[in-house]
């Protein structure tokens, strides 16, 4: 009987040792056995020098993450939470140019409408002022007396801003040659960009969709 | 034939075990091709890549719950499984021959040469015999190529092959034999002169 059933495992170094010996002890008589035992270890070592397939691309699944990769979602949230929100106060800004320009033309049209004033004859609003503090340094003895004429021309300064505000909002074409001659005597503010509403809607859109690009690649690890 | 597990694949496998996934990803490279061939041996090359790359994400995702020694022959074992469920689900190609129902492996038979004669091919040329056995491994049964495959190309031994596949070292033995008996009797149908290695 030729135990051609055992014959690979005899190949394969499975057998007990018992039925190694006896498989063994066939062979060296039977040359049927040994031809098929050779056919068989030449196939096992065909099978064994088969080309070897590559595959086309990394298999390794991507499992792990930077470990700067969660600070950034959540920094790109936060910066796209606070760009919404400077989007908003930037557009608000801009919805409301009058108290835009009449906040800079408050401030120079005084300045403006002070020499105006004094030239129409109230002279002593301006004048009063300076003589004061020209007398009140020297000495302290006039100090009630300068006391006095400050507050009194205090009042009129005052009532002078009133007169040059009055005068801006009354007469637009002199606030905007205020703003005009504002803007040219003064240099272009650099940072005026910044209030644009285009620039954080873009800003505050680049990073949500980083937050959101960021948030896939940390759930798909 | 097989590489020898050295001390930093254990060092890797329990830093992956405890969720280093840098450790496992060095794990994984390490078997990458492997399993590859393994797969496209067993499913042919447009689903190996699929079939890996989603048995060795299982295998990270139950990374904790691994208790063996042996990386290797556990990720093996989700790739084997992995490609013949896929075969099984397919039913493209019928598997031939059939298994007999009988356990006998004496009653296998064996294909007798071609009678000798000018107008026979003579496949010593190693080349021409290699290809007949990349058909021939795609034509046996597929639990009987996957036991193949993991012995004479992957050197598992019939203990490790019985864990993989999860079956006895007797179901084992009895498959390796039927397969490589299959692909002898193809080769030599072909015109093999058998014994030259």
């Amino acid at each position: 009987m030729h135990p051609f059933g055992d014959l690979s495992a005899y190949l394969d170094g499975a057998l007990s040792s018992e039925a190694r010996a006896s498989v063994q002890a066939h062979l060296d008589t039977c040359a049927l056995c040994r031809t098929r035992l050779a056919e068989l270890r030449g196939t096992a070592r065909l099978i064994a020098a088969l080309p070897m397939p590559v595959p086309s691309r990394s298999l390794v699944p991507r499992v792990s993450v930077p470990v700067w990769l969660a600070p950034l979602r959540t920094f790109s949230t936060f910066a796209s939470g606070a760009a919404i929100f400077l989007f908003l106060a930037s557009a608000v800004i801009a919805a409301f140019p009058r108290a835009q320009s009449a906040g800079t033309a408050a401030a120079p049209a005084p300045a403006l409408s002070q020499p105006a004033v004094s030239g129409a004859g109230d002279s002593a609003s301006v004048q009063p002022s300076s003589q004061n503090f020209q007398v009140s340094a020297p000495s302290g003895a006039p100090a009630p007396r300068t006391a006095d004429t400050v507050v009194a021309s205090a009042t009129p300064a005052a009532s002078a801003n009133e007169i040059g505000r009055q005068d801006s909002v009354g007469v637009p074409s002199n606030a905007a040659a205020a703003t005009r001659e504002n803007s040219t005597a003064q240099p272009a503010n650099p940072f005026a960009f910044l209030l644009s509403p285009w620039l954080w809607l873009v800003l505050a859109i680049a990073f949500a969709a980083l937050s959101f690009a960021v948030g896939r690649r940390l759930r798909s690890a | 034939m097989r590489p020898e597990l050295g001390g930093a694949s254990d060092v890797l496998l329990d830093r992956a075990r405890r969720g280093d996934a840098r450790a496992f990803e060095q794990l994984a490279l390490e078997i990458e091709r492997p399993l590859y061939r393994h797969a496209a041996r067993m499913l042919g090359h447009d689903d190996a890549e699929d079939c890996v790359q989603d048995a060795l994400l299982s295998a990270w995702r139950s990374m904790a719950s691994f208790e063996g020694t042996s990386f290797r022959g556990w990720v093996f074992r989700i790739v084997t499984n992995r490609a013949l469920d896929r075969l099984r689900s397919r039913k493209r190609r019928p598997e031939l021959p059939l298994d007999p129902p009988s356990e006998n492996d004496d009653s296998v038979s064996w294909a007798e040469p071609i009678a000798t004669g000018p107008e026979v091919a003579d496949l010593a040329a190693d080349r021409e015999a290699l290809l007949v056995v990349e058909d021939a491994l795609a034509m046996i049964p597929a639990d009987q190529r996957a036991a193949l495959l993991l012995r004479d190309v992957e050197g598992f031994a019939y203990e490790e092959i019985a864990t993989i596949t999860s079956t006895e070292i007797g179901t084992v033995k009895s498959r390796i034999h039927r397969g490589r008996l299959a692909v002898r009797n193809i080769l030599i149908s072909r015109g093999w002169k058998g014994s030259a290695g």
